[in-house]
C-alpha cells in the first residue's frame, strides 16, 4: 500500500490513474478486459480530442468557453448536410472548416477588440448555441447511417474514433514540442509583454491557438455524433468544462505557459473517462456518476495543489 | 462634477438609453404588469450576481452557483413538500424549509471557501468540480424527479406585498443594501479588495486572507440559497436542474457591470446595472416575440459590445 | 567609435536632454550615472532606436547613426541589455537565445525547429560569454547571474560593437556581479565598447574607464575613472557634497530589549540568536541568498519556522502571524514592493490604510469611518512626502519607484510601529528619494522606535546602523558595534566560506 502512494507521489496524475484502474479491476472482473479497455479508448476519444484543443488555448494563457457551442454547430451542420444527401467527402471537411472558422473568429475578436478571452468566448458561446438552435429549429436531428459508420468501423482492428484521437494527439504534440508556432505558444503563455518585446507575432500566435482549439472542437463534435447517432439541442453543453478539467488534471496550468498534450492532457482525459466507465462496470447508481466523477477530480486537484504547496516551500532559497 | 460622473459606470447610461428605446419600440414593455415582471426576474439574478461580485473581487470565481441553487431547491422541497415533510404545521414547514435552504447554501459555500483558502486550490477548478459534485448530488437525491406539493403560503409569497412593495422586491432591496454596506463600510470589504488586488501584499499587511475568502464563498453560497427560495416558490417545485442555465447570466451580469475578472476592481452598484441590463434585455427581446435562439445570439453580441464599451471607458478615465 | 554631438530631446514642451556631447571608444567602458529623471534612459533609448533625438548628431563607427527601431540599432551593432530580463523561464536556454530566429528544417518541415542547428548556434553563443551549461536546460532553473549572462549572450547573435548595460547588477549578489565584471573586461579586450548604467558607485568605479554624470538633462562631467572618488561623483550627481546623504545620527540606544530571538530555525536558516534594543537600528548584512530575507520572513510568520524563544518587550510570544505582529507594533517592508508590497492597480488611499484598518473598527464586520481614515492617510502621505496627484483615483502603478516605496512606508508608519523591518528599502530608487527615506528612518528612531535594516549596500548600513549583524549561509557569522565598524571585516564575514560552516 505504501508503495502505491509513492507511485502516486512520484508520478502524479499518471499514478492516480493507474490506481483507479487497479481499484476498478479489483472491484469487477469485467473491467480489466481487452474489450473494456478498447471501450474506454473509444469513449475517451471525444474528450481527448477537445482537451487537446483546450490545451493549446490554456497554454497561451487563454480560455475558450465556446467549445460546446462549436461542437453543437459542427453536429448540426453535419446533420443538415448528410440528411440532405451530401456525401461525407464534402460534409466532413465542411464541419472541420466550421470549427476552424469559429476558432478564428474567437481569436480575431480577442485580438482585435482587445478583450479578455473569458468574455469573448462567453459571448460566442451564446451566439454559437443560438445559431445552432436556429438552424436545427430546436429539434433533435437523427443522423444517417453514413456518419454512424465513422463511429463503428475499424481500420486494422482499431476503431476509427481511436485512430482520429491518436492522429489529433500526435499532431498536436508535435506542433507544441517541435514547431516554431508551438514553442511560441509557450513564450506567449508565459508573458505576452515579454513575447511582444522579443519581437514575436503575439496576435497571430493567439489567433492560431484559438483556431487550433476550434478545429479540435469541430473534430471532437464529429467523433461524438458519429457515436451518438443524433444531435440533440443540448449536445455539447458543458463540454468546455470537461475539456478544461482534463487538461488541468494533466498538469496544464490555467495561467498559461505550463503543461502539454502528451502525456499530460491525454492522461487527464483518460482518467476522467476511466472513472465514468468504471462506474458503469461496477453497476453504480447511474445518478451517482456525475457526483463521483466530480469528487474524484476534486481529490486529484487537491492532491496536486498539496504537492505544489510543498514544492514551493522547498524552493524558498 | 467629474468625480460624480466617474462614480457612475458608463454602462448605466447605456442601460437607461436601452430602457427608453425598449419602452418606445416594444409593445407592452412600459406597462405596470411588465414592470412587476421585470422586477420579479431582476432580484434573484441581482442577488446571485451580488454574491458573485464578492467572489470576483477576490480574483476568484464561483461556477458552482447553479448547483447550489439546485441542491437548495431540492433540500427545501424535501423539508416543505407534503409528501416528505417531517413537520406538521405549514408554518414550521416553511420556516424550517427556508432555514434549510439558506444553511445548505452557506455550507456548500464554506466548502468552496475552505478549499480555495486553506488548500490553496485554484477557484476555477474547485468550483468547477463542486458544480459537478453538487449538481450530481441534487439529481441523485431526487433520482431526477421534481418535488411537488409545496405549501400554499410558500408558493404565494412572491405575490404578497409588505408596505406596498412585493416581498421579493423588498427582500431584494434590503439584501442589496446590506451587500453594499458590507463591502463599502467594513474592514472585510476593504480586505476583499486587497486580497483580489495583491494577495501576498495583503498577507504581509495583516489581512486575514483565509477568513476573507471563506466568508466570500459563504456569501456566494448564501446568495444561491436565497435565489433558490425565490425560484422554488415561483416554479412551485423543488427541482434538481433548477438554475442550470443561469450561470453565464450571473457571470455576464457582473462582468457587463464592469467588475474585473482579475480581482480588486468592481462595485455592487456596477453589478446592479449589469443585472438590470441583462434583465431588461431578456424581457424586451421576449416581448418583441423573438425566438429564444435569436435572443441568445443577440445576448452574445451585447456582451461583446458592452465589454468593448467598458474597456474604452476605462481608458478614458485612466488617461484623463 | 560612438560620437554624440549636441543631442537634445523634447517631449512636448519639456526638454529632457539639453545638448549632450559624448564619446565611447572601442574597448572602452563608460559609466553613466545620474539620479532617476536625469535623462539616462532617454539618452540610451535614442541609441537603442526606441526614438530619435529632437536635435543633434549621432555617429557610430564613422557613419551617421539613425536607427529606425530597436532591431535596426541591433543590426547596426548596438545591443541594449535592459534591466528587466526578457527571458522565458519555461523555455530552454537555446530557445531563449534564438527565439525570434529559430532555425528550422527545409522544405516540408519549414515550420519544424531543427534541434541540432539550434544547439550548435546556442553553444557558439554561450561560448562567447564563457557560460558552460547544457543548452537544453530550462532558463527557470538558472541562477540570477546565469540568466543575466544568457541575456547578454543574446546580444552576440549579431556582431555588437557597443553594448549598453542598464543596471545589470540590481538583482545580482556581489559574487554574481564579479562574474559579470569578468565578462565585461574580456569583452573590453575584444575591442567592444560598453556603456554601464548603475546606481552602485563602487561598481562603477571598479569596472569603468570613464564616468559620465548627467543631472537634469545636462552633462555635468566626463572624467577618467582613475581621477574620481565616490564623493566627487555624488557631488556631481546631486550638486552638493555627500555628508548630507546620511544625516546626523541621533542620541543613545536604550538598554531595554524590544525583540529577543533565540534558536530560530527555518528553511535553510538557523539556529539564530539575535536581539534588537529599543531605539536601535540593527543592520543585517550578507550576500543575496545568505538568509537575511528568509530570517525576516520567518520571524514575521510568513514562512514556517521553529524557535526556542521569541520575546517582545520581555513577554514570551508563541503564536505569531503578520496580523498579530502588526497589532503588537512590528511591521515588515518587503524586498520587492511590486510582488508583496503594493496593490499596484489601486490608488494611494487603500494602499496606505490597509494595515491600520483594525484600529478603526472593533470587528471585521463593524462600521468603518472613512473620514477618520482618510485624514490619517493624508497626514502620513504628507509626512513621507509622496509626490502624488490624488489619493483615490490614480493607481500607484503610475508613481515613480521612489514614490511607490514611500507609499509602502506610509502604510507602515500609519500603524505607529515600535519595530520597522526594512528589507532593501532603497533598492532601485534614486539618491534624492534615498535621502528622504534615511531621513524618515532617523525620525522614527528619534521617537524611540527600532529599525531592523536589511541591506546589500554596505555604505548604507555603515551610515545608518548602531550595530551590524552579518549573515552567511543561513547563519550569523559576525556582529559589529558601531565603534568597531570595519568595512573589510564585515565583507570578510559575509564572503568567507569557512565561516559559513560555523554554527
Amino acid at each position: 500500500m505504501t508503495k502505491l502512494f509513492t507511485i502516486v507521489k512520484r508520478q502524479g496524475i499518471i499514478g492516480l490513474w493507474l490506481l483507479l484502474i487497479l481499484g476498478f479491476s479489483l472491484a469487477s472482473e469485467s473491467f480489466f478486459t481487452a474489450q473494456n479497455l478498447v471501450n474506454i479508448l473509444i469513449q475517451a476519444s471525444t474528450l481527448t480530442i477537445i482537451a487537446v484543443g483546450m490545451t493549446f488555448v490554456l497554454l497561451s494563457a487563454g480560455i475558450d468557453l465556446s467549445f460546446g457551442s462549436i461542437m453543437f454547430l459542427a453536429g448540426v451542420a453535419a446533420g443538415m448536410l448528410t440528411t440532405r444527401g451530401v456525401g461525407l467527402g464534402v460534409a466532413v471537411p465542411t464541419i472541420l472548416i466550421i470549427g476552424l472558422l469559429f476558432g478564428l473568429l474567437n481569436g480575431l475578436l480577442i485580438v482585435r477588440l482587445r478583450l479578455i478571452p473569458f468574455i469573448v468566448t462567453l459571448a460566442t458561446f451564446y451566439m454559437g448555441r443560438g445559431l445552432g438552435l436556429l438552424l436545427s429549429d430546436t429539434r433533435a436531428i437523427n443522423l444517417p447511417e453514413a456518419i454512424l459508420q465513422i463511429g463503428s468501423s475499424r481500420i486494422l482492428g482499431v476503431p476509427v474514433p481511436v485512430w482520429i484521437m491518436i492522429l489529433v494527439v500526435l499532431i498536436g504534440h508535435l506542433i507544441l514540442s517541435r514547431t516554431v508556432f508551438g514553442r511560441y505558444i509557450y513564450a506567449v503563455g508565459h508573458s505576452k509583454e515579454k513575447a511582444a518585446k522579443a519581437g514575436l507575432p503575439v496576435n497571430r500566435i493567439l489567433i492560431g491557438t484559438y483556431a487550433m482549439g476550434g478545429l479540435c472542437a469541430g473534430v471532437g463534435g464529429l467523433v461524438a455524433i458519429a457515436q451518438l447517432g443524433a444531435v440533440s439541442p443540448s449536445f455539447g453543453l458543458q463540454s468546455e468544462f470537461l475539456a478544461i478539467a482534463a487538461a488541468v488534471l494533466g498538469g496544464t496550468s490555467l495561467f498559461g505557459g505550463k503543461g502539454g498534450i502528451f502525456p499530460g492532457t491525454v492522461v487527464g482525459a483518460f482518467t476522467m473517462q476511466t472513472i465514468q466507465n468504471g462506474l458503469v462496470i461496477v453497476n453504480a447508481d447511474p445518478y451517482l456518476h456525475q457526483l463521483v466523477t466530480g469528487a474524484v477530480i476534486f481529490l486529484i486537484v487537491w492532491v496536486d495543489s498539496r504537492q505544489n504547496a510543498k514544492k514551493k516551500s522547498l524552493s524558498l532559497n | 462634477m467629474k468625480q460624480r460622473l466617474q462614480s457612475i459606470s458608463g454602462i448605466t447610461y447605456v442601460c437607461v438609453v436601452y430602457y427608453v428605446l425598449a419602452a418606445l419600440v416594444t409593445p407592452g414593455f412600459f406597462s405596470i404588469n411588465n414592470t412587476w415582471n421585470l422586477l420579479y426576474n431582476f432580484f434573484p439574478l441581482l442577488i446571485l450576481a451580488g454574491g458573485q461580485t464578492y467572489v470576483m473581487l477576490t480574483a476568484g470565481i464561483d461556477l458552482s452557483i447553479t448547483s447550489i441553487i439546485a441542491v437548495c431547491s431540492v433540500v427545501g422541497g424535501f423539508v416543505m413538500s407534503a409528501d416528505t415533510t417531517p413537520f406538521a404545521s405549514e408554518g414550521s414547514m416553511i420556516f424550517f424549509g427556508i432555514i434549510a435552504m439558506l444553511l445548505t447554501g452557506v455550507a456548500i459555500g464554506l466548502f468552496n471557501g475552505l478549499s480555495v483558502a486553506s488548500f490553496q486550490m485554484p477557484a476555477f477548478m474547485v468550483t468547477l468540480t463542486t458544480m459537478m459534485i453538487f449538481s450530481g448530488f441534487a439529481v441523485w437525491l431526487t433520482q431526477s424527479q421534481n418535488i411537488y406539493n409545496l405549501p400554499e403560503a410558500f408558493v404565494d409569497f412572491p405575490y404578497r406585498s409588505v408596505l406596498g412593495l412585493p416581498t421579493p422586491v423588498l427582500i431584494g432591496i434590503v439584501l442589496v443594501l446590506l451587500g453594499y454596506l458590507l463591502l463599502r463600510r467594513t474592514i472585510w470589504g476593504e480586505w476583499i479588495y486587497a486580497v483580489g488586488a495583491n494577495r501576498a501584499a495583503a498577507t504581509v499587511s495583516g489581512v486575514n486572507v483565509g477568513k476573507t475568502l471563506l466568508l466570500v464563498y459563504a456569501m456566494s453560497g448564501l446568495s444561491g440559497g436565497i435565489a433558490a427560495i425565490f425560484y422554488t416558490a415561483r416554479l412551485e417545485t423543488g427541482s434538481p436542474v433548477m438554475g442550470q442555465n443561469i450561470l453565464l447570466d450571473v457571470i455576464g451580469a457582473v462582468v457587463i457591470g464592469g467588475t474585473s475578472l482579475f480581482g480588486g476592481r468592481g462595485k455592487i452598484s456596477w453589478t446592479i446595472t449589469g443585472a438590470l441590463f441583462m434583465t431588461i434585455l431578456d424581457n424586451s427581446l421576449n416581448l418583441l416575440g423573438l425566438s429564444f435562439f435569436l435572443i441568445m445570439i443577440i445576448k452574445g453580441i451585447i456582451i461583446l459590445g458592452t465589454a468593448v464599451f467598458n474597456r474604452l471607458q476605462e481608458r478614458r478615465w485612466t488617461s484623463a | 567609435m560612438l560620437e554624440l554631438k549636441g543631442i537634445r530631446k523634447r517631449f512636448g514642451a519639456v526638454e529632457v536632454l539639453k545638448g549632450i556631447d559624448l564619446t565611447v571608444g572601442s574597448g572602452e567602458i563608460v559609466g553613466l550615472v545620474g539620479e532617476n529623471g536625469a535623462g539616462k534612459s532617454t539618452l540610451m533609448n535614442m541609441l537603442g532606436g526606441i526614438y530619435p533625438p529632437s536635435e543633434g548628431q549621432m555617429s557610430f563607427a564613422g557613419r551617421p547613426f539613425a536607427p529606425q527601431d530597436p532591431a535596426d540599432a541591433f543590426v547596426k551593432g548596438i545591443a541594449f541589455i535592459h534591466q528587466e530580463l526578457n527571458l522565458f523561464p519555461n523555455l530552454s536556454i537555446e530557445e531563449n537565445l534564438l527565439l525570434n530566429d529559430l532555425p528550422t528544417h527545409h522544405g516540408i518541415g519549414k515550420q519544424v525547429v531543427s534541434r541540432q542547428q539550434l544547439r550548435q548556434h546556442a553553444q557558439v553563443l554561450l561560448k562567447r560569454i564563457g557560460l558552460d551549461l547544457p543548452t537544453s536546460m530550462l532558463v527557470g532553473a538558472l541562477t540570477n547571474a546565469q540568466q543575466q549572462l544568457v541575456e547578454i549572450a543574446k546580444a552576440f547573435r549579431g556582431a555588437p560593437q557597443l553594448i549598453i548595460f542598464d543596471e545589470p547588477t540590481t538583482s545580482l549578489s556581489r559574487h554574481e556581479s564579479e562574474i559579470l565584471f569578468r565578462l565585461m573586461s574580456e569583452l573590453r579586450d575584444q575591442g567592444i565598447g560598453m556603456i554601464f548604467i548603475s546606481h552602485h558607485l563602487q561598481e562603477v568605479l571598479s569596472i569603468t574607464d570613464k564616468v559620465v554624470v548627467l543631472r537634469d538633462g545636462e552633462l555635468i562631467s566626463q572624467n577618467a575613472t582613475s581621477s574620481l572618488t565616490k564623493e566627487t561623483i555624488v557631488e556631481d550627481m546631486v550638486g552638493r557634497s555627500m555628508d548630507k546623504l546620511f544625516p546626523k545620527k541621533r542620541g543613545e540606544v536604550s538598554d531595554q530589549m524590544l525583540l529577543d530571538i533565540r534558536g530560530l530555525r527555518g528553511e535553510g536558516i538557523g539556529p539564530l540568536d539575535f536581539s534588537i534594543a529599543k531605539g536601535e537600528v540593527l543592520g543585517f548584512y550578507g550576500l543575496v541568498g545568505a538568509g537575511r530575507t528568509e530570517t525576516a520572513r520567518a520571524v514575521f510568520g510568513l514562512d514556517p519556522s521553529y524557535h526556542n524563544a521569541i520575546r517582545w518587550l520581555g513577554e514570551d510570544i508563541s503564536h505569531f502571524s503578520p496580523a498579530a505582529w502588526i497589532k503588537k507594533g512590528a511591521v515588515f517592508l518587503t524586498e520587492d514592493r511590486r510582488v508583496d508590497g503594493l496593490m499596484l492597480g489601486r490608488p494611494i488611499l487603500p494602499n496606505v490604510q490597509l494595515a491600520s484598518l483594525p484600529r478603526f473598527a472593533k470587528r471585521v464586520l463593524s462600521r468603518l469611518s472613512h473620514e477618520a481614515i482618510r485624514g490619517q492617510v493624508k497626514v502620513e502621505v504628507e509626512k513621507t512626502r509622496v509626490k502624488h496627484l490624488d489619493l483615490d483615483t490614480s493607481p500607484v502603478a503610475q508613481l515613480s519607484g521612489g514614490n511607490q516605496q514611500k507609499v509602502v512606508l506610509a502604510r507602515w508608519l500609519m500603524t505607529h510601529p515600535k519595530l520597522l523591518i526594512l528589507d532593501e528599502p532603497t533598492k532601485g530608487i534614486d539618491i534624492g528619494a534615498k535621502e528622504e527615506i534615511y531621513d524618515l528612518i532617523n525620525q522614527i528612531v528619534e521617537k524611540g522606535s527600532s529599525v531592523w535594516l536589511i541591506s546589500s549596500e554596505i555604505e548604507e548600513l555603515l551610515g545608518m546602523s548602531d550595530r551590524i549583524v552579518v549573515m552567511n549561509g543561513g547563519h550569523i557569522t559576525a556582529e559589529f558595534d558601531r565603534r568597531d565598524f570595519d568595512e573589510k571585516a564585515i565583507l570578510d564575514a559575509a564572503l568567507d566560506r569557512l565561516n559559513a560552516e560555523a554554527p
